[in-house]
């Protein structure tokens, strides 16, 4: 490791340290890179006329939590309105400790805040743990919405309508794979948070969502995200069709997975598929040759 | 003998393109010379910001701005990133690509902040050695801007400006002098801005940064906030005669203001150029701010949030 190397990791290891600039030197990630303390610590820091250089180096160390604690809160909005602010930068700044960036974008940095919050309990959390469960939810929710926003989306190019579907031979349709656009997300909630996320996000005041299976399609048409409630059968074979499944393979399965009466299940498909491509889930359809 | 702007054009006054500006853009089309992209926060965009982003580009010049390339680190260069770069010049038609003279992450993590960078011998071989990897990989010379900073190493040989001009020689990149960095790490570093100014290389300067900051009593710092006060204005002019003037783009991150009113503020660049008279906007010292280390974000990012129904 040459100079320019210790120097970088010990100073991201001081000015990244949970406890500050003081612990942070007193780390023993910093210690064996650079053996200083705020005692010593102008050997790799110039003081100023007016800072010593502690206090230069906290400037670091204090804009690091509070810019990456900004954007988390910009991205997590109904999360925040819910936990309200203390309490989210205190999920938020565990978060950044345990996954701390490694993208070259802050578009990614709240991606593992879901896991992360499942992963943990908050402080005086209740004992059956039903409150951080709906937060990971809504967490889940608020990340797809993210997710989706910006991906390669149905606009701008040529999307599966009514007549594309109905132009399908019945006899093909078994074989026939749908692809789906790829700002589709799919979501399987233990909580019916979807109420709740938009009544946070109108910042008006709501009650915690209950314990209910959901299941959502998180999409984007005309450049607005939008969000559809789904049975579990229609989240079935929407999953079945983004994995790369044909039509048939993933309506059997939702069948045997949900139990559903396979005629009953047939004489809803092709509404159920209309609307799904009304609402531009799909791009394109493959029948093999 | 270098050709001024390395040949780039004086595009005129250009302000930093914000997403809180996209309606009042996609309405008005105002009349701004140029403007000015973060590239991370278009170069994997598929959605509305590309869009957005696709029609500005059909009207208006455009130069790129990153804040990740972490030229400076000791970590291995991301080569997926720049070809990343690369495309998303290619698709706008981006006049010059800059980025800062520092690092932002080590060891594979990235703080999201522009580090600063001791000024030796050795990182100098070391910036040097990957600025050359980059133009190679962009096929155009790099533009460098000067952060603003907070801490110097006791280690450094070279101040802040030679760095630069021995960089410029041995790379021929170019330099985006950031007229109110410039004076922030002067008031943090105790030297004179004219000597950083006067230190540079005239020829090579293809862009200049004008912001507003927050004086923390202490120290400054480059908060993107607000209006650019009077002394940076004066180091503007003397910029501006060193290098007979070069493109000037005000950026606004943090309290952003309706777009008239920030295209208003680098409006001024031409009425001082041209008459040297300005309402003069006194430094006012931020009690919280001086409170508080943490008060002031350094830096402030810019990224893009989703419109939801």
């Amino acid at each position: 490791m040459d100079d320019l190397e210790r120097t970088q990791r010990w100073m991201q290891s001081v000015i990244t340290h949970y406890g500050g600039v003081r612990d942070g030197l007193a780390s023993a990630d910093a210690r064996q890179l650079r053996e200083v303390s705020a005692g010593n610590l102008e050997q790799i820091i110039t003081r100023s006329k007016t800072l010593s250089a502690e206090a230069r180096l906290g400037i670091y160390a204090g804009a690091y939590y509070a810019r990456l604690l900004e954007c988390l809160r910009s991205e997590f909005p109904a999360l925040l309105e819910a936990l309200g602010g203390a309490l989210f930068d205190q999920f938020s700044f565990g978060y950044l400790q345990k996954y701390p960036s490694h993208s070259y974008t802050l578009g990614r940095l709240g991606a593992e805040f879901p896991r992360y919050l499942a992963e943990t309990s908050p402080p005086g959390g209740d004992a059956d743990a039903s409150t951080p469960l709906f937060l990971v939810d809504l967490a889940r929710l608020e990340w797809a919405v993210n997710e989706a926003f910006d991906a390669p989306g149905p606009e701008r190019r040529p999307l599966l309508n009514a007549a594309d579907l109905r132009a399908i031979p019945p006899e093909r349709w078994p074989d026939a794979t749908l692809s789906t656009v790829e700002c589709l997300r799919l979501l399987e909630l233990d909580y019916a948070v979807g109420e709740y996320y938009s009544a946070l996000r109108r910042k008006q005041a709501a009650r915690p969502p209950s314990r209910e299976k959901t299941w959502l399609a998180v999409c984007r048409r005309d450049y607005v995200v939008r969000r559809h409630a789904l049975s579990r059968t229609q989240f079935t074979i929407l999953s079945s069709l983004a994995a790369g499944g044909a039509i048939g393979d993933a309506v059997s399965r939702a069948a045997a997975d949900c139990q559903d009466d396979l005629d009953d299940l047939s004489s809803q498909l092709a509404q159920w598929f209309q609307r799904w491509a009304a609402a531009g889930f799909f791009r394109q359809v493959t029948l093999p040759a | 003998m270098t050709v001024a702007r390395l040949g780039h054009p004086n595009l005129g006054l250009g302000v930093g393109l914000r997403t809180v500006h996209f309606p009042y853009i996609l309405e008005h089309w105002p009349a701004v010379d140029w403007f000015e992209i973060i590239s991370e926060n278009f170069m994997d965009s598929a959605g509305r910001p590309a869009y957005v982003l696709d029609q500005i580009v059909e009207r208006y010049a455009i130069v790129m701005h990153g804040v990740s390339l972490s030229i400076g680190s000791s970590d291995p260069l991301d080569l997926d990133y720049l070809a990343r770069l690369k495309r998303l010049a290619q698709r706008t038609g981006a006049r010059w690509v800059s980025d800062h003279l520092c690092w932002t992450g080590v060891a594979g993590k990235n703080t999201h902040d522009l580090l600063p960078m001791p000024y030796t011998e050795a990182s100098l071989r070391h910036v040097a050695q990957r600025v050359r990897i980059v133009q190679d990989y962009l096929e155009r010379p790099l533009i460098l801007e000067n952060p603003s900073s907070y801490l110097t190493f006791a280690e450094s040989t070279l101040c802040e400006w030679e760095f630069l001009d021995r960089l410029v020689e041995r790379t021929g990149c170019g330099l985006l002098l950031d007229v109110n960095n410039v004076y922030v790490s002067g008031f943090n570093h105790d030297f004179d801005p004219a000597d950083f100014l006067a230190g540079v290389p005239a020829g090579h300067v293809v862009q200049f940064h004008l912001a507003g900051h927050t004086n923390c009593g202490t120290h400054l710092i480059d908060t993107h906030d607000g209006q650019v006060i009077d002394p940076v204005w004066q180091l503007y002019r003397r910029a501006h005669e060193l290098t007979g003037g070069v493109s000037t783009l005000l950026e606004w991150d943090a309290k952003i203001p309706p777009f008239p009113v920030l295209h208003a503020e680098v409006l001024k660049a031409r009425e001082f150029i041209e008459t040297g008279k300005l309402p003069v906007v006194d430094e006012a010292v931020t009690s919280e701010a001086a409170d508080s280390d943490s008060a002031a974000i350094s830096n402030p990012v810019s990224f893009i949030l989703p419109d939801v129904s």
